[in-house]
């Protein structure tokens, strides 16, 4: 492409953009007229066409579960019947969990596009997810009331925080919780439920063009899709159509790290961003126009995946100030999310590729390093060590790791 | 062009960071300032806080003794004693719990002295048990001063003799209550002879105006210890400042209740570090630097402040549970009055010394 079309090009999306901002409401894209309403509030013949019940479903068992990892009471069988939740067995505190024939371990590493036709891959992942458990209740649990030490698992002091890691200091439960961020939450979002393969499968463009809903359904197939994608977002919201009044403190996975973007003034507006893609693509579904759907799908990927780099850079970064320190026990809490956080890096999805950031081989070698600098993983990890992780993670993002750090 | 620009903005760093560094660098006791760094840390050390350590680590074999006396024979008087001995230790560590550095910082002193409200289900547990490891994090919440709060006041009188005579358990708990009162000792006297022996020397040494200097250490110690448990445990948390409603059964000396009391000899504390001997202090520092706000000097506005928050306490119930539960506006107003010098302090103060503030909110996962 030549720096003339490049330049005309942008002037085109400057002038669109600047005819979008002209109304609010109303987003002419050649044929199309798309309602984009105020909030995310869709309905056909006075009924809500929204909805994610299943989303909030599963991220509510998977708060059960982390919150679970960290009770010392409980057994391997009883976390892992957690994961594996068969509906009507009683699994959960909450009624309404055990009565859903949903799990969180069936859509773990389960995308369309990623894990479809790679079957061995996506087993190894949900394998890693029960080896937490099972480490956690093998390793950790009978080590519950002794001093951590190199090599040595048991308790640590994080300010007023107790937290309990392994032999190389790390904690099993904040592995679980931010590896499953990348793993459902991201997966499921980006590169599930945002992809055309699955927007569009079967005859969901036809039914969604002549506006026939699903059997004994208010919304299209198509339409529910794209609800599936923010559910997994917004679906613990406390309120559901304007989601971004509550950001950061609705559940404890992209939630709450959205949040924390959100919260850094150097990624001030990201949460917008998000929200405001999610609802015109949705709406361009309504219009029937699917190449404005699929530039809001990409503004969603973009920015999502970014917020899993900024958060594996920031508390790689948040642990080497620690280190330096001497607080061992905060550093390897922050490395503990650190390491979940770039876990969740295989679930990223770069737009131009279509692809993630980061493969599964490259992760493992991230997280080899991240554990290798001695035989005590973080009990011997060097800040030159971290601060080459966070080059790395930063350097396919348009973020510089200083922007991530605080 | 472009690359014009951005080499001449590294090069203004680069003199910016210069000309910071000259500033900073010095070692030997004084700065550009004129200011003594060195005498201050010196009369810090000598004046306050190796004397503050020496009182607390008095006070506790005071509570040792006490404890013999009660352990040989249970009634109403050796109660009476270990109670005061428990009080009088209890406001000594009041006066050095601020100085959460070196062996302090290292022993986890204060946490494992004053971490509150207790948690009696772990305490009784650890009781029944026998042979407690209190040196474990997760047993901060069931020792040092609220474990004796709980064990030697929870119940009138008869209960807290019977506690330790006639119930089922009464050998348990006294074994429990020795493990606590020796943990109290052990922690205050290693802490102050590392003092003594080694850290005093390295404290006053290291003036450097620096993220590793002990004025920047200890005075971010010190405002961690105003903003985060006097302001907020004394008096914020219990008043609801941080939850949806008050939270009466959080505050300190929740059995002997007697909250007030803890809280006025904190505040005295921190007041008295502030002013030091007049000269060799943040006081000092300030009106050697003529550190002003809205045309009044920035050391008497502090004290005004610390006086108004004084006042306001002053009338307050010597029982801060009841104080909540019965009126928890006047509450409210004493963690007013103590916010308005973390203002004061955390952004004039810091700002006119040239401190960075070294702590943040934790993430709060």
């Amino acid at each position: 492409m030549n720096t003339y079309r490049l330049i005309l090009l942008a002037f085109l999306y400057t002038a669109l953009s600047s005819c979008d901002n002209d109304d609010d409401n109303i987003v002419t894209d050649n044929e199309f007229v798309i309602e984009n309403p105020a909030t995310y509030t869709f309905e056909r013949d006075g009924m809500s066409t929204v909805s994610f019940s299943g989303q909030t479903t599963r991220i509510q068992m998977a708060e059960e579960i982390i919150s679970a990892l960290k009770d010392n009471s409980r057994t391997e069988a009883e976390l892992l019947s957690m994961f594996n939740h068969m509906e009507n067995d009683a699994d959960f505190a909450d009624a309404d969990l055990n009565s859903s024939d949903k799990n969180v371990s069936s859509k773990t590493a389960a995308s369309f596009d990623y894990f479809n036709s790679n079957a061995t891959e996506a087993s190894t992942i949900v394998a890693e997810f029960e080896d937490y458990i099972q480490d956690q209740v093998n390793e950790v649990f009978p080590a519950w009331n002794n001093l951590a030490a190199a090599g040595v698992p048991g308790q640590i002091a994080d300010g007023s925080s107790t937290r309990y890691v392994n032999a190389q200091g790390l904690e099993y439960n904040q592995a679980f919780n931010k590896h499953l961020i990348g793993a459902l939450m991201v997966d499921q979002a980006l590169n599930n439920y945002l992809s055309p393969g699955v927007l569009d499968e079967a005859d969901n463009i036809a039914n969604n063009d002549m506006g026939i809903p699903a059997t004994d359904k208010p919304y299209t197939t198509m339409e529910h899709k794209w609800d599936e994608a923010y559910g997994y977002l917004y679906g613990t919201a406390a309120d559901l159509s304007n989601p971004n009044a509550t950001i950061g403190q609705d559940d404890n996975f992209l939630n709450k790290y959205l949040g924390r973007v959100e919260g850094d003034t150097d990624f001030a507006g990201i949460a917008d961003d998000i929200y405001q893609a999610f609802k015109l693509g949705r709406a361009a579904i309504v219009a029937g126009d699917y190449d404005t759907r699929d530039e809001q799908a990409d503004i969603i990927q973009d920015r999502i995946s970014e917020v899993i780099a900024i958060r594996a850079v920031y508390y790689l970064q948040q642990g080497k100030l620690a280190i330096q320190n001497g607080d061992m026990g905060p550093a390897f809490h922050d490395l503990s999310e650190g390491y979940g956080f770039i876990k969740s890096l295989r679930f990223t999805r770069n737009t131009t590729t279509g692809n993630t950031y980061f493969t599964g081989q490259q992760v493992d070698d991230l997280i080899n390093d991240l554990m290798g600098d001695g035989a005590n993983g973080f009990w011997d990890v060097t800040p030159a060590t971290l601060d080459a992780l966070s080059e790395t993670i930063a350097q396919p993002f348009a973020f510089t790791v200083a922007q991530a750090a605080n | 062009m472009k690359r014009i620009f951005s080499s001449l903005f590294l090069l203004g760093l680069i003199v910016l960071s210069c000309t910071e560094s000259d500033d900073s660098s010095d070692t030997t006791g004084t700065t550009n300032d004129n200011f003594d760094r060195q005498a201050m840390l010196v009369y810090w050390a000598d004046q306050l806080i190796v004397p503050g350590y020496t009182e607390l680590s008095q006070e506790a074999q005071d509570l040792d003794d006490a404890l013999v006396a009660f352990q040989n024979s249970v009634n109403q008087t050796t109660l009476d004693n270990l109670r005061a001995a428990y009080v009088n230790a209890n406001l000594a560590f009041q006066n050095v719990a601020m100085y959460n550095i070196g062996p302090a910082e290292s022993l986890d002193l204060r946490a494992r002295l004053n971490t509150y409200p207790v948690d009696v289900t772990q305490l009784m547990a650890n009781l029944s048990a026998g042979n407690a490891n209190l040196a474990l994090p997760s047993n901060r919440d069931t020792q040092g001063f609220p474990a004796l709060d709980y064990l030697l006041y929870a119940g009138d009188d008869s209960q807290v003799l019977a506690r330790f005579s006639t119930d089922t358990d009464a050998t348990l708990a006294m074994d429990y209550l020795q493990q606590v009162v020796l943990a109290i000792s052990d922690l205050c006297d290693d802490v102050l002879d590392e003092w003594t022996t080694n850290y005093r020397d390295n404290f006053v040494a290291a003036t450097s105006s620096s993220a590793t200097g002990s004025v920047d250490q200890l005075v971010n110690d010190f405002m961690f210890y105003y903003e985060k448990n006097l302001r907020a445990g004394k008096v914020g948390i219990p008043a609801g400042v941080f939850s949806s409603q008050p939270l009466p059964d959080t505050v300190e000396s929740l059995y002997e209740a007697n909250g007030k009391r803890y809280l006025l000899e904190s505040l005295d504390a921190v007041q008295g570090f502030f002013n030091g001997n007049g000269t060799n202090s943040l006081a000092g520092y300030l009106d050697t630097l003529n550190a002003q706000k809205n045309g009044a000097d920035l050391s008497q506005l502090i004290n005004d402040q610390f006086d108004t928050a004084r006042t306001q306490i002053t009338s307050l119930q010597a029982d801060l549970s009841n104080q909540v539960s019965t009126d928890n506006m006047s509450m409210l107003m004493a963690y007013d009055e103590l916010q308005r010098n973390v203002v004061l302090m955390k952004v004039d103060m810091f700002s006119a010394l040239s401190i960075n503030v070294d702590f943040v909110d934790a993430d709060g996962d």
